[in-house]
């Protein structure tokens, strides 16, 4: 039985769904030229790049793959997070890689792979980066209906008008303002989820108790609960993989890279990486403790109440279940604000950032003296066409296996490539465009090569494992680098 | 806190600098944002001109 009262709390959600809507599509008026559309006309400054980052990275499909990843794993689930931390303060920090690319002036990372590595790779890497990006995030839109469903208490058959009516909405402002009015909506959504966030912990704390999240973990988990190199199912290969991975988001993955390529200038950029890093903590670690709680509470009873499709991914699901009883009313509204505005904030960012590379490098050779009014207009149009295909992407697309997991595999699709071109283009001479396709293509089969494995033989794709793989995918990638660049005779 | 201090530290921590920052970045953002419009609004009329 849910506590989300139609009266007061739906008051609360269509409040801020107004404000938003209105704060969105107030600031198109600023939108004059594709460089204002696609990087908000490099004028972003540190805390509004915070909160835009923070709110970006996010969104509803976050906070159910990391609960997942407590309610399966306890604590250790959230080990991603410290890694992603990590890595983003140290590049933050130091400016590896970021400083070369915010000081060249491109709008996306192919552009400046083109100046080293030709059109080609150009071409090529905006095209891998889009297939692992709309791969990626084909799903947020189901997980995103289906938590507002579960914890609503929505009849499951209106998921889908849930989902169009979330990604109209959302589009109807990206599509007016691009960065822009990402970047001012964002800013309202990260003050409204952050205060959700904040608020549902302290109850989840206050209502369950530290010590029976720590005793539900030890007994059903076990000491790999608290320390991911002892737990059967993560491993060395689980924090090996993440540890890749998670570099290779921050030095690449499209809305994090954004946001330092709208900075004002490159300190502002790093600023803004180094003053966020500590988010990447809070971003597993809050929704990770909602999902031991769940697995401290439900029992399954309580966990039988899920639709039958739900009850076969109940891991995934157990969260939502879990607030929809415990959170009450007035705080649910906040709750269902704050998660409205999580998915708001990371579906507008990634339409809007992988509908840039499609027009600024898949459509680079096409382009050719266009406009400024005819460039907008084909970026306004990618947007809208990207948000059709999440839809339907969406209803068909069925998960196999752990959120996260599919999540990292179809991000690995052009991250292990793309972090190994970048790395290569401003810090090895000898690289080259032999040794750059060699890396594209092996980086994008691994990954592709298991997700279909998956599908057609499940018990062989579950031998190998998806960290396995996705190790392979990053190692064999660097070495594609270096072999095909080494293989390129020089011209002397 | 128990034996399992790291994750208690780790959560206490979590909690205290989400609940200072959100306030702290809210407070400045709005300047951001105002700076940022004002910025491009002048760059538009430049254009303009």
């Amino acid at each position: 039985m849910t506590h989300f009262s139609w009266a007061i709390d739906g008051s609360i959600v269509g409040l801020y769904l107004l404000a938003t809507m209105i704060a969105g599509v107030a600031v198109r008026k600023y939108v004059g030229k594709v460089e204002d559309f696609l990087v908000a006309g490099r004028e972003m400054n540190v805390y509004l790049g915070i909160a835009s980052l923070a709110a970006t990275e996010f969104g509803i499909v976050t906070c159910m793959y990391t609960a997942q990843n407590g309610y399966k794993y306890g604590f250790a689930g959230a080990t991603p997070g410290l890694l992603n931390a990590a890595a983003m303060f140290i590049v933050g920090y130091t400016g590896f890689c970021i400083k070369p690319l915010r000081d060249s002036g491109v709008v996306t990372i192919p552009e400046l792979l083109e100046k080293r590595f030709g059109s080609f790779v150009r071409w090529l890497a905006g095209v891998v980066i889009v297939l692992g990006g709309l791969l990626n995030m084909g799903v947020f839109l189901r997980v995103g209906g289906e938590f507002l469903v579960v914890t609503c208490g929505l009849n499951p058959g209106n998921l889908e008008i849930t989902m169009t009516v979330l990604l109209v909405g959302v589009a109807t402002y990206t599509i007016m303002g691009g960065m822009l009015s990402v970047l001012i909506t964002d800013f309202l959504q990260f003050v409204v989820m952050s205060i959700g966030l904040i608020a549902v912990t302290i109850l989840v704390l206050v209502e369950v108790g530290w010590d029976r999240l720590v005793g539900a973990v030890t007994e059903k988990i076990g000491p790999g609960g608290f320390n991911p190199i002892i737990n059967q199912d993560l491993g060395w290969d689980f924090i090996l993989f993440n540890l890749l991975l998670n570099t290779a988001v921050v030095l690449t993955w499209q809305t994090c890279i954004a946001r330092v390529l709208a900075a004002k200038d490159t300190k502002t950029g790093r600023q803004v990486y180094t003053r966020t890093s500590f988010f990447f903590v809070c971003r597993f670690l809050i929704p990770g403790i909602w999902g031991i709680a769940a697995l401290a509470t439900l029992t399954p009873a309580m966990l039988a109440g899920l639709s039958p499709a739900m009850q076969e991914n109940s891991s995934l699901y157990a969260m939502p279940l879990f607030l929809s009883t415990l959170v009450p009313v007035g705080l649910m509204g906040l709750l269902v604000a704050a998660m409205l505005a999580a998915d708001m904030s990371t579906d507008s960012s990634y339409m809007l950032t992988w509908g840039g590379v499609i027009y600024n490098d898949i459509m680079a050779p096409f382009r050719k003296g266009w406009s400024e009014k005819k460039g907008l207009l084909w970026n306004r149009f990618i947007v809208a066409a990207i948000g059709i295909f999440l839809l339907f992407f969406g209803l068909w697309y069925k998960l196999e296996g752990d959120l996260w997991t599919y999540l990292t595999l179809t991000g690995t699709i052009y991250l292990a490539s793309i972090s190994t071109l970048l790395i290569a283009c401003c810090y090895w001479k000898r690289a080259n465009n032999w040794g750059a396709v060699a890396a594209i293509v092996i980086s994008a089969t691994i990954p592709l090569g298991f997700l279909v494995l998956e599908k057609v033989d499940g018990a062989t794709a579950k031998a190998i494992g998806p960290y396995a793989s996705g190790i392979a995918a990053y190692l064999l990638s660097g070495a594609a680098m270096v072999i095909g660049s080494l293989l390129k005779p020089r011209r002397d | 806190m128990g034996e399992h201090w790291f994750w208690w530290l780790l959560t206490a921590a979590v909690v205290i600098w989400y609940s200072t920052v959100v306030i702290y970045v809210a407070f400045r953002g709005l300047f951001d944002i105002r700076n940022m419009l004002e910025h491009l609004g002048r760059n538009q009329r430049q254009d303009q001109s």
